[in-house]
């Protein structure tokens, strides 16, 4: 019987936390970057807005709420990917495992830095969106958590789709780490409604969870009252997803162990 | 000292149609200190990494303390350590950092205090503070070193573990773990390309050629099955006769400004140097140098070109 360890989760996290704080590329990708895309959505969709009447102010809030809870997808998967990178480009993953570290203890280490790092990123941007353009999406209260807890499901079985991509090639494709997720978006509707898409890629949105995350979140900006059709589907699609990616994840760590975790690179 | 706390049997790695490891058996008794020897490409960092769990081999059994590593992996990692000279860590990451997320992971109790004694044993305490990035080579070796021994390990799996390090400091980590085996019967697996390294701390030695074991014997019986030894000679007269002599032996030599070196099996330097009192050579110094194990080392790697 394997002990899990939380005193082991702590010291994955910790080293990680280490390295958040002295590495420029992870602060500038925790806050550089989301602020930009505050502000020039912001901007683009003030701008908009002021000399196109016909735009309800309420196409600013969908578009930052879009940008917003996007940053949860990305910053799900990005712990997982850059993170796993960040062994391999340290040739530390030798050192990790022949430690009594297990792959679940490591595993939870990398998803709980996820959920850290989502508040940060999601107080920021929602502070900065609030302060720039009197959008605050705190005001739908309780009823973020369960698209919150979704995307960020999301962002985890996305995470551990590219990581076992990595195990198995290695840091040749390692763009996938940061560009990884944005395959998904278009089909996503996250900033236009779905109806909106070419009949060939609504055929693709209705197998993504995030496409009912993003239409009912603009649901329950328009009415206030959440679509609970929308959350079961996407939390539905989410198990069959998470359940697999997991899968394909143990199974590459494995052959990665056969062939040698020295070899990875 | 006759309990076995590492036991493999039959192991074997391939890669495709390669045979990395090629079904080696062997044990390590409690407190003993073997030698892992071998040319490269001979299997020892493939065997390495396979006691560590970190390569799973095609087939075979690796056993501590009489638990199988593939069904008890946390229980005996946690029992054991490893170091290597060319091993790395996070580079972004200070040494004192690096050192304290392991103490974590192998859940050393008090571990911070670890750390600053272990530091100070192997007078790197200046380098916690540093990033590992900037430490030289033979830092970074010290930092892993503290790693290693951060558990108390009971065996010690240790690849080139005095790399390039000083000599002083060399043989300051060798006294340390020669002190740590006294003091606690720890037990060590260690290669190294350091032949009097392996002659002053190992009790046993195993040879690996081309993957499979070539010979286990402790030291001094290894370099023994090397016949050969060197007789070198300060000429004062006959120098061109003692030439003629070891061509019609056969005796490979070396000679330099009246000093001449022989290599001669060891049971005719008596007669040899008989022969060529005879023939009124006359030299103002010996000195015969026995069979070391780098000879045994060398004799495998010209057998291996033959």
């Amino acid at each position: 019987m394997k002990k899990f360890s939380w005193t082991r989760v702590w010291g994955v996290i910790i080293r990680h936390l280490y390295n958040f704080r002295r590495t420029f590329d992870r602060i500038s990708d925790a806050f550089y970057w989301p602020s930009l895309d505050i502000i020039v959505w912001g901007l683009t969709f003030s701008a908009i807005s002021k000399t196109q009447q016909s735009i309800p102010a309420v196409y600013i809030t969908n578009i930052l709420l879009g940008v917003i809870l996007w940053y949860v997808v990305w910053r799900g998967q990005y712990e997982i990917t850059v993170n796993l990178l960040e062994e391999l480009w340290s040739e530390n993953v030798v050192n990790l495992f022949s430690s009594p570290l297990t792959l679940t203890e490591w595993t939870v280490a990398l998803l709980s830095l996820g959920f850290m790092k989502l508040f940060l990123t999601v107080t920021f941007t929602a502070t900065l969106a609030w302060f720039l353009y009197a959008v605050n999406i705190f005001r739908l209260g309780l009823l973020l958590i369960p698209f919150l807890v979704d995307l960020l499901i999301v962002g985890w079985w996305f995470g551990l789709f590219v990581a076992s991509l990595f195990l198995r090639w290695g840091t040749k494709i390692q763009t996938l780490a940061w560009a990884g997720g944005y395959l998904m978006m278009p089909f996503s509707a996250v900033f236009y409604p779905l109806a909106s898409l070419p009949l060939w890629m609504q055929r693709i949105a209705v197998w993504l969870p995030t496409t009912y995350i993003f239409e009912g979140m603009r649901t329950v900006v328009a009415t206030g009252s959440v679509p609970v059709d929308f959350i079961v589907k996407s939390s539905l699609l989410n198990v069959v997803y998470l359940t697999i990616t997991l899968g394909l994840f143990i199974s590459s760590f494995h052959k990665a162990k056969m062939r040698g975790f020295g070899h990875l690179r | 000292m006759d309990t076995n706390v590492l036991e493999v049997s039959g192991l074997t790695k391939k890669f495709g149609e390669f045979i990395a490891v090629n079904n080696i058996s062997f044990s390590v008794r409690e407190g003993e200190i073997v030698g892992l020897l071998g040319p490269n490409g001979a299997g020892k960092t493939t065997t390495i990494q396979m006691l560590l769990n970190v390569m799973l081999p095609t087939s075979g059994t690796i056993s501590y303390f009489g638990k199988s590593l593939f069904t008890h992996r946390e229980e005996i990692l946690q029992r054991i350590n490893s170091s290597s000279g060319y091993a790395r860590l996070p580079w972004r990451l200070s040494a004192w950092e690096n050192l304290d997320v392991y103490g974590y992971l192998y859940r050393v109790p008090n571990h911070r205090k670890k750390i600053k004694d272990l530091a100070r044993r192997f007078d790197a305490t200046d380098l916690l503070p540093i990033l590992f990035q900037d430490l030289s080579a033979g830092q970074m070796t010290r930092i892993m070193l503290i790693k290693a021994f951060l558990n108390d390990p009971e065996v010690l799996l240790l690849d080139e573990p005095t790399a390039s390090l000083d000599p002083d400091i060399a043989e300051n980590i060798r006294d340390y773990i020669l002190g740590e085996r006294k003091k606690r019967n720890m037990t060590i697996l260690v290669t190294s390309h350091n032949m009097a390294e392996v002659e002053e701390m190992c009790d046993r030695v195993i040879f690996l050629d081309h993957g499979k074991i070539f010979a286990i014997d402790t030291p001094q019986g290894l370099a023994r099955r090397s016949s050969t030894s060197k007789l070198e000679l300060m000429i004062e007269d006959g120098l061109k006769r003692l030439i003629e002599m070891a061509k019609k032996e056969r005796y490979p030599y070396i000679e330099k400004n009246r000093f001449i070196t022989i290599t001669i099996p060891e049971e005719k330097i008596a007669s040899f140097l008989t022969a060529i009192g005879r023939c009124g050579v006359v030299f103002t110094e010996i000195e015969i140098v026995r069979p070391s194990l780098e000879d045994f080392f060398l004799s495998v790697i010209h057998r291996r070109r033959v």
